[in-house]
């Protein structure tokens, strides 16, 4: 492991515009001899979000945060081990299990959401998503785990109170790195047998806390569902900027369910078929059939024949087996 | 006038083809019939390059100018057929493929056959040389031989002791009495034989074999020579003179030995091999062996003398009696014996004529001979006395205008592929042991009461299947009959099954196999009579274990230990009794475990007597249910298994076996396994029935349920548990098993698929509300699922019954595929979003459509076949062993073994789970995944149910057309992800035409399915090594390599692995499992705690190793046992987590490496590389498991 050590030792400080922090990992029993000293590397920069975020200027990126790696455990790492900068909240980028998942328009839909972020959030006005509703406590359903993990190699946003704090973090980092000072990194809590024992519980919540969760969800979702009605049909009637009303589902004329349309097409055919010509009544066309059959053959031999080839190929030549 | 000319050349060309093609067709002929007249005019001075040479003498002389006759007029159209010329095989042409379809299965098939005849084909050329060339010197060698006077009998003996050979006489000896004397003479002709001059020979392991008769003159023989073996006496001194002399001769050297010819004792020959010494007479290199025959002089005999209705060897002492017009028992084998010797010629003659006359016939052989090398068939009597000889003549026989076989004659016309396919038929359909036939011969009458088959070839007055016994015929009627109806697969094409797959493997093919040493026998190897008593004995054997066990099982057969060659200068050795037969048995599982066997009534005095006499003391007076009273054999069904227990005690009370301790009986060796891996009863399901009831029970209290908000449609099974497929069989507090509940159709359903969850949900809260209400003994809750996924499925209810029996409700509505598909095909929703429907989509088929139907189906298969259930099981429990068994879904693995049993072929379906569970992992080693989908059809099941059969115009079953869609959407797969990223294995059944519903998102990863090939590839080679220790045993051989044990085969290696989390004893699968047998010791308390038993909650380190799937995703392969959990071991994954360029989101935990880059690079930051963080990972393992590992342990690099 010599080697290895002295290449630890010499690791970098920076990648691109990244400051790498060592973080060293609590030693736990039942690990091998070669594991009792380890460290984690913390990648670390400003945070510059593509589009525009209010937060921007006071939060620093973390790439390749630990699995165990919460809020609060972050919150104390830099309270008590990086200049005492306070953090304000902490994005994670993943979660297992994964947050729901919500079915949305494509961004140009969503840009009329973004306006309205800015806004007194009205309950009917935003977040219309393609599917059902996003949930608040309410009309939630309860969740299964008591705490969250991260993936593996994830990233997290750390918003801090102000812009001072977000920059004497960074500055208290990079000098940490430069320095090569120990910062240590503890377990979470709430994991191993305590994290499993209550998702077991949690999977099976309380008949009450269900009904009441349900009864809430179909009660926004039915108004929810008047708003999206009263979208679309705003959409059926207004053009965009070419001139064009778009076509969406749920017009005057009343929607033809699509089974039917298909089953109607079918019965069409069925009816051509009977009665235009039948394909063998000309010569010309018995001799194309056959023509065409003859090529089929052909083709089909050519391909078999192939395919014996790529067999020979692959596994050597037809030989029973000794 | 262009035209016109272009026409004419068109024409001359295509005229200057077809007579190409015919001067090829007439120099064939010319050069076939120059042979045959080679051989009729053997009593002049016939010289070696007769037959064998046949090539050669075309070559040398005439041919050479038909040849470039031939040249000349294929050189206008040698571009148009430049494959013709080429000197390997023509490549096969479109004409071929037109005219196969009819004459051959497929295209496919055709290809295939012509490859394997190509292959098998020994090349006459340079390797082949050095054998001829030693037969050429054998020739002279015994042509210049001296002649040796007439002397008696011992003197004969001693002279040639003098010369150091012992001559092989027959037993019984020659009696010192005789009064005729034994000489030696020049042969009147030598000639080379059988398959090889033939060329119909066929490569193998063992090498050529190359038959040189040597005709004896006719002046040695008397006409009653025939009788009293005084015949075969002549022939082994004769033979030995041929020893002495090629021994005498200084020049040249081989190494020589004597051999029974096919086993018979009557008939010793001489095997030349080379000598070893590189010198010019060694053929090693050939890869050969010489056998030297003698044959009888045709005519030498009085034919009528030698029907298998006369006798040839008198009693001793026994003139009188002939005298006294007395009919002695006729001695068949005896005559045929002799009849063979003289009719060596007239065979060659035969197949020569029949190879001239059908183009395919030599081709037909070659398929023979390797479908019963396959098969294990041979010429010699201990193989069964059906070999390569026998089937070229059955071929040329049935190919006959005129034969009276009762079947149609062959064409000459016909493909080879026909011509096998025709033979096998006429050998499934015809039994010649009931009803001989006999060829142009009318004056012959074959005696009923024998039961070897007789196929009477009268010109020739012998009979082909005279080495032939019932067993081993009985065994090639099954054989051929297998072979015809998988021939008639129109959706498979079976070619691998045919020819490639050795069958004969005695693991694979038999439930159970009975060792029995000779010794066991108590025969006297020395006596004159050795031979006729064991096979007495083989037939006693035979008869009592086949009258013993009735409809238990399906044939019977006999491994002999092979015949040996011992030296000239020797005796004839004494068999070896520490020898072992091996008894083998197939078996009927519906009947094997039956415990009472009824006789006859008790009215019926002579009949019951007899089955008293048969069973001895074992039979009893029963009266039974239906008020019958019968004689009855009860066995009873403790550990040892039926069949064991009835062959162990009618050996010994019919005293064939004097100490049956002695008697070693295997069968099922891996039933024990799992628990009730042997088939109970006639079924195979029976410790599912609880579970089932259970189920029954639940679905008609639910039925019952009157307030429901909407009727019920239907409550399906959808869980291996349900299917009789766990690998342990439900007990009580048993993890819950899956059900899909439907309701009739209702308009109310909200039309959003996040709102549908919501209202599934309602509908579970009022479903268990309801049964609580009326129904006290269920105790119900609702569990939570899908958190990430709001349009899946999101919750289900778990129902446990009184019994201790829990089942998951899961509420089906068929209207969100609609709603999925129409998301996925929605434009405006953005890619995430529909890549959630889509996955979301195939979960839902998974769940509500499919694993419903395939529990269907597989209910039905598992009370059709008895073995199925445990074969599944047992295959479960192996993929778990290996740790596999979290990478394959169980309804892969279902279907896998679900294979063997429904394309059973070369085998009979299997009735053992030992069969069952070997042929799988026989054919998952052979399975070529990456070429090859698994399809799997069910409907081929039911075409036996006569209520299918009924309605045949729909055309139910998996049609050639079905298969080719299949194949296409396979190879579309392959295309569309050629690294198998995505679709590693392929398995669709006619039912599920998808192929990807079980293995959709690597599932397993193509590493995984990797390890799978080579651990049932090693499994496999492991069984054969066994077998072929097996077979040394019964040879006698001494060292005895212990047998296979079955549990190695489930013994897993984790060296491989880079980390192995070792987990806490108090959190394993075992030690739940203890904790739950402890409360059982006090009946009261057990009895108390059913009626609170709750379902088995999942295990902590199954919850542990689905988070570690879930955060290290692809980086790390996971492997672990889920029966046992005791361990998680885990694997790199190279091709994502090895070094590589910075990257902020690789994917997995990273560590920076400085790395060496010039300047310019540098500036750009690329000094600076990443590779996976192996140490912190390990530590964030350790923390993520907390108490719930004991260690982890790294392989050290």
């Amino acid at each position: 492991m010599a080697p290895e050590k002295a290449l630890k030792r010499k690791a970098p400080t920076t990648v691109s515009d990244f400051t790498i922090l060592p973080l060293t990992l609590p030693a736990l029993p039942g690990l091998p001899a070669s594991h009792t000293f380890t460290q984690h590397y913390l990648y670390i920069k400003p945070h510059e979000p593509s589009a525009y975020s209010a937060t921007a200027d006071r939060s620093l990126f973390l790439a390749n945060i630990p699995i165990d790696a919460s809020e609060s455990s972050l919150r104390a790492l830099f309270a008590s081990q990086l200049g005492g900068a306070r953090v304000e909240s902490v994005e994670f980028d993943s979660s297992v299990p994964a947050a729901p998942l919500h079915k949305r328009w494509k961004a140009e839909r969503r840009d009329d959401d973004e306006e309205q972020r800015g806004k007194k959030r009205k309950r009917n006005d935003v977040d219309v998503v393609a599917e059902g509703v996003v949930e608040d406590g309410e009309s939630a359903l309860p969740s299964l785990w008591a705490s969250e993990v991260r993936r593996s190699g994830s990233a997290a946003v750390v918003v801090f109170v102000d812009k001072r704090s977000a920059r004497g973090a960074l500055k208290e980092i990079q000098a940490a790195a430069k320095s090569g000072r120990t910062v240590g990194w503890s377990a979470g809590s709430g994991l191993g047998v305590e994290r499993y024992k209550s998702h077991i519980t949690l999977t099976h919540p309380s008949t009450s806390a269900l009904q009441s969760s349900i009864n809430a969800y179909l009660s926004q979702f039915n108004s929810l569902e008047t708003h999206r009605a009263k979208l679309m049909k705003h959409a059926r009637t207004v053009p965009d900027e070419d001139g064009f009303v778009t076509v969406t589902r749920g017009g005057r004329a009343g929607p033809a369910r699509l089974e039917e349309a298909e089953k109607k097409k079918a019965e069409l055919e069925e009816r051509r078929k009977n009665n235009g010509v039948k394909d063998d009544f000309y010569r010309f066309q018995n001799r194309e059939k056959r023509k065409e059959a003859e090529v089929n053959l052909r083709k089909r031999f050519e391909e078999d024949r192939r395919r014996v080839e790529r067999m020979r190929e692959r596994r050597g030549r037809v030989k029973p087996e000794a | 006038m262009p035209p016109p000319a272009t026409k004419r050349r068109k024409l001359e060309q295509s005229e200057d083809e077809s007579e190409g093609s015919f001067a090829d067709f007439g120099e064939v002929d010319s050069a076939g019939s120059e042979a045959a007249e080679e051989v009729n005019g053997d009593d002049s001075d016939v010289s070696m390059d007769g037959p064998v040479d046949a090539e050669d003498v075309s070559n040398d002389e005439d041919a050479e100018e038909s040849i470039a006759q031939r040249n000349k007029k294929n050189t206008p159209a040698a571009a148009a057929t430049p494959a013709q010329k080429a000197p390997k095989r023509p490549a096969a042409t479109l004409q071929d493929g037109a005219y196969t379809s009819e004459s051959f299965k497929s295209n496919m098939f055709k290809l295939q056959v012509d490859e394997l005849l190509e292959q098998v084909k020994p090349k006459y050329g340079k390797k082949e040389a050095p054998a001829e060339n030693a037969m050429r010197t054998l020739k002279t060698i015994m042509e210049s031989m001296p002649s040796r006077d007439a002397l008696p009998i011992s003197e004969a003996e001693k002279a040639l002791k003098s010369a150091g050979i012992v001559v092989p006489f027959p037993s019984p000896r020659p009696p010192k009495d005789a009064k005729y004397k034994l000489a030696f003479e020049r042969p009147s002709s030598i000639n080379a034989t059988g398959s090889y001059p033939l060329k119909m020979a066929t490569k193998s392991d063992d090498g050529i074999v190359i038959d040189l008769v040597v005709t004896m003159p006719k002046a040695l023989f008397q006409d009653k020579d025939y009788l009293n073996h005084r015949y075969f006496y002549k022939r082994a001194y004769y033979l030995a003179c041929l020893a002495a002399g090629i021994k005498a001769e200084k020049k040249h050297k081989f190494e020589l030995s004597f051999e029974k010819w096919h086993g018979n004792q009557l008939q010793p020959i001489l095997v030349v091999r080379p000598n070893g010494d590189g010198d010019a007479d060694d053929f090693s290199g050939s890869k050969a062996r010489i056998n030297i025959i003698p044959a009888l002089p045709e005519n030498t005999f009085a034919p009528n003398k030698l029907l298998p209705t006369s006798n040839a060897v008198r009693p001793k002492g026994g003139d009188e009696d002939e005298a006294a017009g007395k009919t002695l028992p006729p001695t068949p084998f005896y005559n045929s014996a002799v009849q063979s010797d003289a009719n060596i010629t007239a065979y060659l003659k035969l197949l020569y004529a029949t190879a001239t006359k059908a183009d395919a016939f030599k081709d037909a052989c070659i398929l023979g001979r390797i479908w019963l090398k396959q098969r294990g068939f041979g010429s010699q009597l201990r193989k069964g006395g059906f070999g390569n000889f026998e089937w070229a003549a059955l071929v040329a026989l049935l190919l006959q205008p005129n034969q009276t076989t009762g079947a149609q004659p062959l064409s000459p016309g016909y493909s080879s592929y026909q011509l096998f396919k025709a033979t096998l038929q006429f050998l499934a359909r015809h039994d010649l042991s009931k009803k001989a036939v006999v060829l142009q011969a009318h004056n012959i009458t074959i005696s009923k009461g024998d039961t070897t088959p007789v196929f009477f070839d009268g010109p020739r007055g012998q009979n082909v299947l005279f080495k032939m016994t019932q067993w081993s015929y009985a065994c090639l009627r099954q054989e051929a009959k297998a072979t015809v109806e998988m021939l008639s697969d129109t959706v498979f094409d079976q070619f691998d099954s045919t020819f490639i797959l050795k069958t004969e493997i005695l693991k694979l093919k038999y439930d159970a196999t009975l060792e029995i040493p000779l010794s066991a026998l108590s025969l006297d190897p020395a006596s004159d009579e050795y031979d006729q008593q064991l096979n007495g004995a083989c037939r006693k054997l035979y008869e009592t274990l086949s009258r013993a066990l009735t409809d238990r099982v399906t044939s019977i057969s006999f491994t002999m230990p092979a015949e040996e060659h011992w030296s000239i200068t020797a005796k004839r050795p004494h068999e070896k009794q520490r020898r072992c037969i091996l008894v083998n048995f197939a078996t009927d599982p519906a009947n094997a475990n039956r415990t009472v066997d009824h006789g006859p009534a008790a009215e019926n005095k002579q009949e019951a007597a007899v089955f008293r006499r048969f069973w001895g003391e074992k039979s009893e007076l029963r009266r039974f249910k239906d008020g019958s009273i019968t004689e009855s054999v009860v066995w009873s069904p403790k550990d040892v298994s039926v069949i064991e227990q009835i062959v162990r005690y009618i050996l010994q009370y019919h005293k064939i076996v004097q100490e049956p301790e002695q008697l070693n009986f295997s069968g099922d060796a891996f039933a024990h396994l799992i628990s009730a891996g042997r088939v109970q009863g006639a079924s195979g399901v029976a410790p599912f029935l609880p579970i089932m009831n259970a189920f029954a029970t639940m679905e008609k209290d639910i039925r019952a349920l009157e307030d429901l908000p909407l009727q019920l449609r239907s409550i399906r099974a959808a869980d291996a548990q349900l299917r009789y497929a766990s690998a342990e069989p439900p007990t009580p507090g048993h993890a819950p098993a899956s059900v899909v509940l439907q309701f009739e159709g209702s308009g109310r359903w909200p039309d959003d698929l996040c709102a549908i969850q919501r209202t599934k949900i309602a509908f579970l809260l009022r479903i268990a509300d309801l049964l609580t209400e009326t129904e006290s003994e269920y105790t119900s809750r609702v569990g939570l699922e899908n958190p990430s996924q709001p349009a899946s499925n999101q919750a289900f209810l778990d129902l446990t019954s009184a019994t201790g029996f829990t089942f998951r409700i899961r509420i089906y509505h068929d209207r969100e595929v609609t709603l999925f598909e129409r998301q996925l095909k929605d434009k405006t929703l953005d890619a995430p979003s529909r890549e959630s429907a889509a996955a979301s989509l195939a979960l839902y088929k998974r769940e509500f459509v499919h694993a419903p139907l395939h529990s269907q189906v597989l209910q039905t298969l598992c009370t059709r076949f008895p073995a199925l259930s445990p074969s599944i099981r047992l295959t479960k429990r192996w993929f778990s062993a290996h740790l596999l068994a979290p990478h394959f879904s169980p309804e892969l693995i279902e279907l896998l073994v679900v294979r063997t049993f429904l394309q059973p072929y070369p085998f009979a379906a299997p009735s053992t789970s030992t069969t069952g569970f070997l042929r799988t992992l026989a054919w998952i080693g052979r399975w070529d995944w990456r070429f090859t989908p698994l399809i799997v059809d069910f409907s081929s099941t039911f075409s036996a149910n006569p209520a299918d059969l009924e309605d045949a115009g729909k055309q139910k079953g998996m049609q050639a057309s079905d298969l080719e869609r299949l194949t296409t959407r396979f190879e579309a797969w392959r295309r569309i992800d050629p690294a198998m990223n995505r679709v590693v294995l392929f398995a669709a059944t006619n039912l599920d035409e998808e192929g990807t519903t079980w293995t959709d998102k690597a599932k397993p990863e193509k590493v995984v399915a990797s390890r799978l090939t080579a651990l049932a590839k090693a499994a496999s080679s492991a069984i054969r090594a066994d077998e072929d220790a097996l077979l040394r045993r019964i040879n006698g051989s001494k060292d005895t390599d212990a047998a296979l044990r079955p549990e190695s085969l489930f013994t897993p290696s984790t060296s491989e692995y880079d980390v192995t989390i070792s987990i806490n004893s108090k959190y394993t699968a075992k030690a739940s499992g203890k904790r739950k047998s402890t409360g059982q010791t006090f009946k009261n308390l057990e009895i108390q705690h059913a009626t609170r038993i709750t379902p088995a909650t999942p295990a902590l380190p199954a919850l542990f190793a689905q988070d570690l799937l879930d955060v290290y995703g692809d980086s790390v392969l996971w492997f672990w046992d889920p029966e046992a959990l005791d361990k998680i071991v885990g694997l790199w994954n190279p091709l994502t987590t090895g070094q590589r360029s910075w990257k902020v989101k690789p994917g997995w935990n990273s560590v920076p490496v400085k790395v060496k880059v010039s300047e310019e690079e540098k500036a750009k930051g690329k000094d600076v590389e990443i590779r996976v963080n192996k140490e912190a990972i390990v530590n964030e393992i350790r923390r993520l498991g907390g108490e719930l590992i004991k260690s982890i342990e790294v392989k050290e690099v």
